[in-house]
Order: C-alpha cells, then structure tokens, then sequence
C-alpha cells in the first residue's frame, strides 16, 4: 500500500507538471495569434481564452489539485482502515487530469473532456463521505449519484455535438477534433454547455449547499466541531457557482470582478483539503490524548474521572455512570440510582472490567464512528473507573442509610402521634370516667369512712390523670400536629416556669421537620429549667435559605455538651437524619445558645 | 336546665349524664357524633351543649368544628367544650368568634363535681367558664412591662378566679372571703391594670382575658 501511495505522488506531481505545461503551451499558440494586435487587445483576447491562463493561475489550480492528492495520501496513511483518504487522493488525481482535456490532442482532449467534469464529483463524494469515508444519508447519495451520472451525460453530448467550428466555453479558439462527433454546429455545442452549467452549478451545487448546512444543523454539537470543514466546502460551492455562471453567462465580465472571483474560489479550494485533513486528524489527536488520560488519571480523584474522560475523548456531554453489582443497575457518582438513556441523542457504550460490568459511557453518536477510541479510553481509565466505582457504591449506600435515617425518624414520629392519642383516647379516658363514677359512689353513699377512702383514691386518679396528661404532652403535643410549630411553641413557653420570650414564624411546615424543631426547642428549654440557672431565655424559629432554623438562647451558667446519651446527642441525631445541623455554643463565662438548623423543601 | 351531652366514649358519657341528672339539669339528648349532635341541637333546642373535642371518625377536632357549627347556627346554646388537653390558643380562638355562654374545660374537672355543675350553670345563664390551666397558660405569656407584677398574691388569685369566669360570689367561696373584701380586690385589679372601672360579671371577664390576650 504504501509503494501505491509513494507512486501515486510521483505520478500526481508528473500530471501537474503537465498540466501545467498544457496550459502554457495554449497560451503561447494564442499569443502568437495575436501578435500584431496592441497589448490591451492581447490581454482581452487571452481572456477569452480560458480562465486558467496565465502563470500564476495555472499554478494554483494545480497545487489545489496537489493538496487534495498529499492531504488524501496523509489520511490515508494514517488511517488505513478509513476510506477517506484514499478518496481525497482520487479527488487530487482527478482534478489534475481535469486539465489535460485543454490538450490540442484529439484523445486526450476526448477522454479528459469527460473524466475532467467528474472530478469535481470526486470532491464532492468526498466531502460529502467526510469524516467516516462512507456516505450514510440517502438523500447525499442520491445527490452524488445524480452529479455523477449527469455531468457524464452531459459531457458525452457536449463532444457528439462538438464540432470545432466554434471554441467551447474555458477553451483557447484553437480548433480540437471529438472523436465522437456526429457533427452538428457549435452552437449547439454552446448551449448544452450553458444548460450543462444551469443544472450543474445552478441546481445540483444549490443542492449541495443545502445538504451540507442540513448536515451541519443537525448534528450533536460534538459532531458539529469536527464538522466544521462542511461548512468552508459549502462556501466553496458556492464561489465556484457564482464563478462559472458568471464566465458562462455573462457576455462581456468585468475583468476585475473577474479577476476577484477566481481568486476566491480558488483560494477556497486550495484551504479545503487542509480543512478536511485537519478535521480529520483531530479525532487522531484524540486518540494521543487517551495516553496522557493514563497518565493523568493517577493524578485524577474519582469526581475528577468524568472531566478526563471529557477532555481525552472531546465530549464535553460525557457523562459515567457506574455498575453497582447488587443494585443490579447503574448509579451516577453521587451513588444516585440512574438509567441508561436510550434515545437517539445519546449512546452509550458499556465497559467491562475483568470480564465484569464495571461502568458506561454516556456519549455523544457522534464518537460512535471511532469505537476504539472510546474502547481505548475506558480501557485506560478502567482501574480508575473501578476505584471511583467503589466510591460511588459507598455513596449509594450512604444514600441509602440517609434515606433509612428518614423513614426512622418519619416512623417514630408516627409512633409518638399514636401513642399520645391512645394514651389520651384510653388510659386517660378512662381513669376521668372511673374517677367520675367513684366520685358518683360518694356521693350516694353518704358513709364518713367510706367518703374519705374514695375521696383519697380520686385523688389518685386525678394525679394520674395530670401524670398521663403530661407524659402525652412529651411524647408528642396534639397542638403541634393540630396547629403546628408556632402554636405548639406557644404553648411550650407558656409552661416553663420563668419569663421566655418567643419569635416564632408563623406557617405550617412538613410534620418531620415541624417536630423535630418543637423537640429542639423542647429539649433546649427542659436543659434550661433543670441546669442553667437562667432567669431569662428566648426561643426563636426563622426561615432562611431553606432552612427553618430554631435557637434557643439563655443567660444561665452555661457549660453544657452535647455529649454521647445526652438528650443533645439525640437531638442533634434527629436533626443530621434530615440534613440539618446542630450547633451548642456554651461557654464556660456563661449563657448557653442551641440552633437547630434543618433543611425545608418549601 | 337542658343539656344535650356529645361524647364517644359511653363510659365517661353515663358518668357525666348522671351526675348532670343528680345535680337537677335535665339531659334531654345524647350523641356520640357531630352529626348526631347536630340533630339533637336542632330537635331539643337544649340551653347547653356539653361537646367532646375529640369525636369519630377521626379523632382530631370533630367536637372543635361541631361546636363552631352550633355557635354560628344557633348562638342562644350555651356551649361547654371538653377536652383531654387544654390549649389557651384554641380557648381564644373558640372566645373571639362568640365569648358569651361559652365554657372551655378539661374532662378532669367533671370530677370536682359541685364545681363543674356550678360551671355548666354560668354557662347556661350566658357566662364564661374558662380552664384554669388555660388561665395558667395565659398568666405565663411574656409582657413588655408587665403590669401584672404590681399585683399582690391574692390579687393574682382574684384575678385568675376572674378569668375563669366566676362571678364575686363564686370567687368568695372558693377563697373563703367576704365579699367586700373581694369587691375591693377587684377594683384594685381593674385600676392596676387600667381597665377603667370594674363591669358586670358577664363583661368583666371579657376585658380580663382581652387584657391577657
């Protein structure tokens, strides 16, 4: 293959060097023509002539030609497997052959007549095949097929009807023969060369220009960076339209607007297969960077393992998620349980490690059309991959434990409700009525010794009553599930034995987080009256940022912990149960300050 | 006097109907739901309703809502709530939407039995019988100044038998004072907390608990 490549340089230079050389030798029969006539004349004449004869234009039709052949070889030796380069490489050698159809040779002429028009077909089939080397869409297909079967047509009817006795269009007047003529007029030549470039230039190249600004709108914003040469060959496109419609049509063009157009269109030509092999390479360029994520993973903490992979790959929408064996499904790195998309916006590609689901890429389609790079990349970064798996598997089940502290607390909450209704709905209940009815006994019985046994075991009961009364009120207020957190504070206040003011925020809040604040606050009262000493204290709830926040403050002596089998631990475990925090500031000089803070969705 | 009793539990129920019957009231309904007490105030057209807070289906404040039904409905029924728990905030709100022939006592109280037919009378003649914990509760409120303080021990207490609703009479047997002795108590009290001068037993325990509000 590679003797293939080297010989096809040679004969490509060898051809542009002819080309060339069949340029130059038309402008000097057309100089000698015009000798004798002054020097402006000569210049309009080799106008006419052609559009590639002088020098300089011949050399940079040529060396565009030369681009596309080296830039195909490139691309071609550097990704054997891909069809592209060798694609580019015919575009290269067919242009160069485009130019001996100005040979005064009836055969050439015949051939290249034909095989020259192609070629820009051949640039076509390549840009459109830009970057995997194949042509997916059907509608590009169609469009290659159809440019390449038209211009062959064309051209054949072109050569039937040529006849010499008129220059063709881009030819020096120089008379050739056709070797297929069945002779007509060169008039007739004339017009299907002008219908040639309507339908070529005017309709198919639109047609062109549409497809590839389609294909640009549509594709995922990775695929659109390495896409980008799309948009300089639809440009290009468009300037050799402009150009031939210009040179075909007008009757007598300005020579400067002229001069401006060629230019440009060339200039564009020459710049594409640059464009297309810089493109090309850059997935290549990628694949160098899978050698540094090696590297740079040693260095990468496991949340930093997406952004490398990012970076390697030139997917900034990468995302990992990771395989959690007895989940038995995938977790992003937060240890969320997440799935795998399945629409077409997306792909996923599933690595394994040591014959194990480890993890999978989410990614743009786009990297699909290099699998190995995407294979290579989870292959260097699967120790890592693993490493931040067991990360996210202790997350997952940290999320898990979260999740369970929760529903310990949402249970025993329950619970407490429960048990303060049934102490209230029973026990209570029925001590009143007991009480009520011994009461009744009393009174009917009207007997001295028997009245102040009773009335001592209704006293009992009353206490008991009190005693249940209050034992419900800690287990759980009914005014806090009744009327929530402000009234229930209200009505905690109102009990303690000295002045407290209060500032509580009025609304109702979820019951979790309403109770836990109300136990807080109970619980930092209940320390107050039994430690502190204080003569004063203020209780106070806000929301801020979403967070109710509840803080107790007091002027006692202070020193208070919240140490292991305190009520403050236990506090201080209800309140992390649901995200929050609990902050005790007591210092020794005295005066103790609890806030509770905890998350609130509303 | 009539009383209709709604109360699910027919063990405290009887119990209270008959000492209500002993003590001379005439129970002419019972019930053991809203709904049923609902009816019974429409057919008996009683002078109280006596009403559990808590009631079927579920527990909460069936009794709460049945009795704002009856005051909104039929203002002239006196209207004594029970409950397991006494709460201030609910004794206000309850006051506010219609504070005369309104009673808002623990079931305990039934106990005390002279006191509480005393309190199922008031109620009946278009008084106030207020709980002493709610009393307590409202005592325990943080004032800016408090003028409460420049009251002296018996006045507290005279103010806090006030508040209950008790008329002078009934403040005398309970401290066992002369009533003089109590009227000048309260005119001590009304001017240390510049009430203006001391109204009739009905009103006066309105701008008492207006004033601990």
């Amino acid at each position: 293959m590679r003797i293939l490549r080297y010989s096809l340089l040679a004969g490509g230079i060898a051809l542009g060097i002819a080309a060339y050389k069949v340029q130059m030798d038309n402008l000097h029969v057309t100089l000698i023509r015009s000798v004798g006539l002054p020097w402006n004349l000569t210049q309009a004449h080799a106008m006419t002539v052609g559009p590639f004869t002088t020098s300089a234009r011949s050399w940079a039709i040529v060396s565009g030609a030369w681009l596309f052949l080296v830039a195909g070889l490139v691309a071609w030796s550097r990704r054997p497997s891909n069809r592209l380069g060798p694609l580019m490489a015919a575009a290269g050698i067919a242009l160069l052959l485009r130019q001996l159809r100005y040979s005064h040779d009836a055969f050439l002429f015949t051939v290249f007549f034909v095989v020259g028009e192609l070629s820009y077909w051949v640039v076509a089939h390549a840009v459109f095949a830009y970057p995997s080397g194949r042509i997916t869409d059907r509608l590009e297909r169609g469009l290659i097929k159809v440019g390449y079967t038209v211009t062959f047509l064309f051209t054949i009817a072109i050569l039937l009807l040529y006849d010499g006795s008129r220059p063709l269009r881009f030819f020096d007047p120089t008379p050739r023969d056709s070797l297929i003529s069945v002779g007509g007029s060169g008039d007739a030549a004339i017009t299907m060369q002008k219908a040639f470039v309507i339908v070529v230039w005017g309709v198919l190249a639109v047609a062109a220009i549409v497809l590839l600004i389609r294909k640009l709108v549509l594709a995922t914003p990775r695929a659109r960076r390495i896409l980008a040469p799309l948009l300089l060959a639809a440009i290009t496109v468009g300037l050799r339209a402009v150009f031939e419609s210009i040179f075909t049509f007008a009757e007598r063009p300005s020579s400067v607007l002229y001069d401006y157009l060629f230019w440009w269109q060339i200039s564009a030509f020459i710049a594409l297969p640059l464009a297309l092999l810089a493109g090309f390479l850059r997935a290549r360029l990628a694949r160098a960077s899978v050698g540094d994520l090696v590297l740079e993973l040693e260095r990468t903490p496991p949340q930093g393992i997406r952004d490398a992979l990012r970076r390697a790959l030139d997917d900034p929408t990468l995302d990992v998620l990771f395989w959690l064996p007895e989940r038995n499904g995938f977790v992003d790195a937060a240890g969320r349980s997440a799935e795998l998309p399945d629409h077409g916006n997306r792909t996923v590609t599933r690595l394994q490690h040591e014959g194990e689901p480890l993890a999978a890429l989410v990614h743009d389609p786009s990297l699909l059309e290099e699998p190995k790079l995407v294979n290579a990349a989870g292959a260097a970064a699967s120790l890592a991959l693993e490493n931040a798996r067991l990360h996210a598997e202790t997350r997952a089940q940290l999320e898990q434990v979260r999740e369970s502290r929760v529903r310990i607390v949402a249970t025993a909450d329950e619970e407490r409700r429960r048990i303060e209704r049934d102490i209230h709905d029973g026990a209570q209940q029925r001590l009143v009525a007991l009480a009520v009815q011994l009461r009744s006994a009393q009174r009917r019985l009207q007997d001295p010794e028997v009245d102040s046994l009773l009335a001592a075991t209704v006293k009992e009961l009353q206490v008991a009553v009190e005693e249940l009364r209050e034992l419900a009120r800690g287990v759980h207020p009914a005014i806090l599930t009744e009327d929530g957190l402000a009234a229930a504070l209200e009505s905690l206040v109102s009990r303690i034995p000295f002045p407290v003011d209060l500032d509580a925020a009025e609304g109702r809040l979820p019951a979790q987080v309403e109770a836990t604040a109300y136990f807080v606050a109970c619980e930092a009262l209940a320390n107050v009256v039994k430690h502190a000493r204080a003569s004063t204290a203020t209780v106070r709830t806000v929301r801020r940022n979403g967070l109710l926040v509840v803080e107790v403050e007091d002027d006692g002596i202070g020193g208070a912990v919240a140490g292991n089998g305190s009520g403050l631990r236990g506090l201080a475990d209800r309140v992390e149960a649901l995200g929050g925090r609990l902050h005790v500031e007591s210092p020794a000089e005295g005066g103790t300050r609890i806030v509770g803070e905890i998350p609130c969705a509303s | 006097m009539r009383i209709v009793v709604a109360e699910d539990s027919v063990l405290f129920r009887e119990g209270l109907v008959r000492i209500l019957g002993e003590g001379g009231f005439d129970v002419v309904a019972q019930a053991g739901d809203a709904d049923a007490l609902h009816h019974a105030v429409i057919a008996a057209k009683p002078d109280v309703a006596i009403v559990d807070v808590r009631m079927p289906p579920t527990q909460t404040d069936e009794g709460t809502r049945a009795a704002r039904q009856i005051r909104e409905r039929h203002p002239e029924v006196g209207l004594l709530v029970l409950s397991q728990v006494v709460e201030a905030k609910h004794a206000m709100e309850l006051l506010s939407e219609s504070p005369e022939g309104f009673g808002y006592l623990l079931k305990d109280r039934v106990i005390e039995i002279d006191d509480f037919l005393e309190a199922v009378r008031r109620v009946g003649r278009g008084g106030t019988a207020i709980d002493p914990e709610v009393v307590a509760q409202l005592f325990g409120r943080r004032r800016a100044q408090d003028p409460l303080e420049e009251l002296t021990t018996r006045e507290r207490e005279v103010l806090s038998l006030m508040a209950e609703g008790r008329s002078n009479r009934g403040i005398c047997d309970k401290l066992v004072l002369s009533p003089k002795t109590i009227e000048s108590h309260v005119n001590n009290i009304f001017s240390k907390l510049r009430l203006g001068p001391a109204p009739d037993d009905h009103r006066r325990v309105l701008a008492v608990l207006a004033f601990l509000k």
